[in-house]
């Protein structure tokens, strides 16, 4: 398990965490091997989450593009609406074996909330989520279901109210419980051995999608595409496909454009952030940037390590999309095949459809379609009544 | 001036006085006043400051830290401020840096500590630089003279507080409790007294200084009794000034603590 990649990582973190942080990587070392803990996780995976999700061909979708295949892998139905369920079984299932008698839990959209949550409940874990005000504000829905699957929701009123902030109140949280309290950090960020752990959690997402792509067409699809906010649902999706020929794309968040939105890979620097050496949008004293997105889940001003190694290596291409060309990917989707996409994968789902239009129809482009919508139709609703005035 | 501050905490801990660190944030807003601050705080007996600069986000910090940084941060508070209040403070106490990691590795390592030791700055302290990735910092701080203060905390163990006390220069920070700094419970005597005594019998020659959540003269009995070598004061100094910025107050806040520690007031 990689403490750095490349230059990237490792643990900037207070000492009190440091005891902490290799107590889970010892922890995870030796579970991942547990071959009872597996069956597990599997276990769960397939009976709680409903997995493996499915490979779905976007028919409709790829008629508008007029160009390569464009299929779903299908996160948006698991269990709780997200892929955030991979990482929050895998995390509570660990901190159970470690003796934890309490989850807390950031949250940006609310997806990762959720799941914590539902994980939580399941495992008898009393659980408290983090959320920045804003947040709480433009995903009211989800912090409703936390509270009803008996978790409690504290607001964050500090900073940008967003995302960013809530990772730091949890930390605050952590440094002060750290005996009794697993943290479940809910995207592919933070200190070691977090970034290399949640990668383990969320390559579900890859290693079924080149399984099931195999199955059907006997071959892998020419491209990946998925948005990138902290990054664990691509770094799940590349991942098992770093070592292929399949190009893999992922998809910031560009706010209102031209700005830098919440994009730290295409506008960032490398800077410290959250206990981890990563791309950061930051100013020119290395204080941290406010963000703006649409998507609370991707509205966030740091990203995981792994990632800032492969956008240097090229081998994975970063680009923005705007919150105006998010919305119009999310109309097409859900006029063209029926299926409400969260505001974060109708980012990747935009830039997969303009891929696919300047690739022959023989291609086929796979985008990790990470969480439902429907958390976001009052965001969507207020921005096409905006645009019809 | 690197030896400046190590030399004022040895020479109290020869002749057995606690010292006594006061917790200042750099803010542009209040410039003009930090001359006065200082000198309120060499008269009441402090051996030191420890100079903060804000950060966007201060994860090891509690609510007054935190509200002090936005603060500052939204009086435009940068790096010039910090090398600016070093200049003025230096000139009447012995002062630490206390800065996250970022900024000063986005300014980069080299030149950061180069800036700060010209300033007039004898130490360096970054509490989300965990030992593991202290390396590089050592090395930049060594070349430019600056000590690099390692920080203890209760959930550190014996063996590993041996580590940073070897890895440690100008003093070791431990942390008094589980938590962020301002109000809190503080871990129990006899384990802080353990860690310090671990640290002493690593590095005979490192005082100790015990930081987070001292703000009363009861709070030093329990100090003193861990066999540390003096405290850090600061989120109870930050509610001070947020009062009253006037140098009277914060004279007759720390002068009870420096006399309860046996500092005698200096100059």
């Amino acid at each position: 398990m990689p403490r750095r990649f490349g230059a990237y990582g490792g643990a900037y973190v207070p000492e009190t965490l440091v005891p902490a942080l290799q107590e889970l990587e010892a922890a995870w070392r030796t579970s991942r091997r547990d071959l009872r803990f597996r069956a597990e996780l599997s276990r769960w995976s397939h009976t709680l989450g409903g997995r493996p999700t499915p490979l779905y061909f976007a028919e409709n979708l790829t008629r508008r593009g007029r160009g390569a295949e464009i299929w779903f892998k299908r996160e948006d139905l698991l269990h709780g609406g997200a892929h955030k369920f991979n990482n929050a079984l895998g995390q509570g299932l660990l901190a159970r074996r470690m003796g934890k008698r309490r989850l807390i839990a950031e949250t940006g959209a609310g997806q990762h909330g959720v799941a914590t949550a539902m994980i939580g409940a399941a495992l008898g874990l009393p659980t408290e989520v983090y959320m920045g005000s804003r947040d709480m504000e433009r995903q009211a829905p989800n912090v409703q279901r936390m509270r009803l699957l008996g978790t409690e929701v504290h607001p964050v009123t500090s900073g940008s109210q967003t995302l960013k902030d809530a990772i730091n109140e949890a930390l605050r949280d952590w440094i002060t419980n750290v005996r009794t309290t697993h943290y479940v950090l809910g995207s592919a960020v933070g200190p070691h051995p977090f970034p290399s752990m949640v990668c383990d959690f969320q390559s579900v997402i890859g290693r079924e999608l080149r399984d099931q792509s195999r199955a059907q067409w006997g071959e892998l699809p020419d491209l990946a595409v998925a948005c990138v906010g902290g990054g664990s649902n691509a770094i799940g999706t590349f991942h098992p496909l770093l070592r292929t020929p399949v190009r893999l794309l992922g998809v910031e968040a560009g706010g209102r454009g031209p700005g830098v939105g919440a994009s730290s890979l295409v506008h960032g620097s490398p800077g410290i952030l959250h206990g981890a050496f990563s791309y950061v949008l930051q100013d020119a004293e290395g204080q941290v940037s406010d963000t703006e997105s649409i998507s609370a889940g991707l509205d966030y001003a740091g990203v995981g390590p792994e990632h800032a190694m492969l956008r240097d290596s090229g081998r994975v291409r970063y680009i923005s999309v705007r919150d105006d060309q998010a919305l119009s990917a999310f109309h097409w989707v859900a006029e063209d095949e029926g299926i409400l996409p969260a505001l974060e994968p109708a980012h990747a789902l935009y830039a997969a459809v303009r891929a696919a239009a300047r690739l022959s129809r023989r291609k086929r482009v796979v985008v990790t379609l990470s969480g439902r919508g429907d958390k976001d139709l009052e965001v969507v609703l207020r921005h096409d009544a905006r645009s019809a005035r | 001036m690197p030896e400046v501050l190590a030399d004022a905490l040895k020479s109290n801990r020869r002749e057995r006085r606690g010292s006594l660190l006061v917790y200042l944030m750099v803010d542009s807003s209040r410039r003009s006043d930090v001359r006065p601050l200082v000198r309120a705080c060499r008269e009441a007996g402090a051996t030191g400051i420890e100079l903060g600069f804000p950060f966007s986000d201060p994860i090891a910090d509690g609510p007054v830290l935190q509200a002090a940084a936005s603060r500052a941060l939204a009086h435009g508070t940068g790096w010039q401020d910090l090398l600016e209040g070093l200049r003025q403070v230096s000139r009447e106490l012995p002062v630490a840096v206390m800065t996250y990691a970022n900024p000063p590795f986005h300014h980069g390592l080299p030149e950061a500590c180069k800036d700060i030791a010209q300033a007039g700055g004898s130490a360096l302290i970054v509490p989300d630089l965990a030992l593991e990735e202290s390396g590089p910092w050592r090395v930049a701080a060594r070349r430019a003279g600056l000590a690099l203060v390692q920080m203890g905390s209760p959930a550190t163990s014996r063996a590993r507080v041996r580590a940073l006390s070897a890895a440690s220069s100008g003093f070791l920070y431990l942390v008094s409790r589980f938590g962020t700094t301002g109000r809190g419970r503080r871990a129990p005597g006899n384990e802080l007294r353990s860690l310090v005594t671990a640290s002493h019998q690593a590095r005979p020659e490192l005082p100790v200084l015990i930081g987070f959540g001292v703000r009363t003269v009861a709070d030093l009995a329990l100090i003193r009794a861990t066999g540390a070598d003096g405290v850090i004061v600061g989120s109870a100094v930050e509610e001070v000034l947020s009062h009253s910025a006037h140098s009277d107050h914060l004279y007759r806040f720390l002068r009870p603590l420096a006399r309860g520690l046996g500092s005698t007031a200096a100059g």
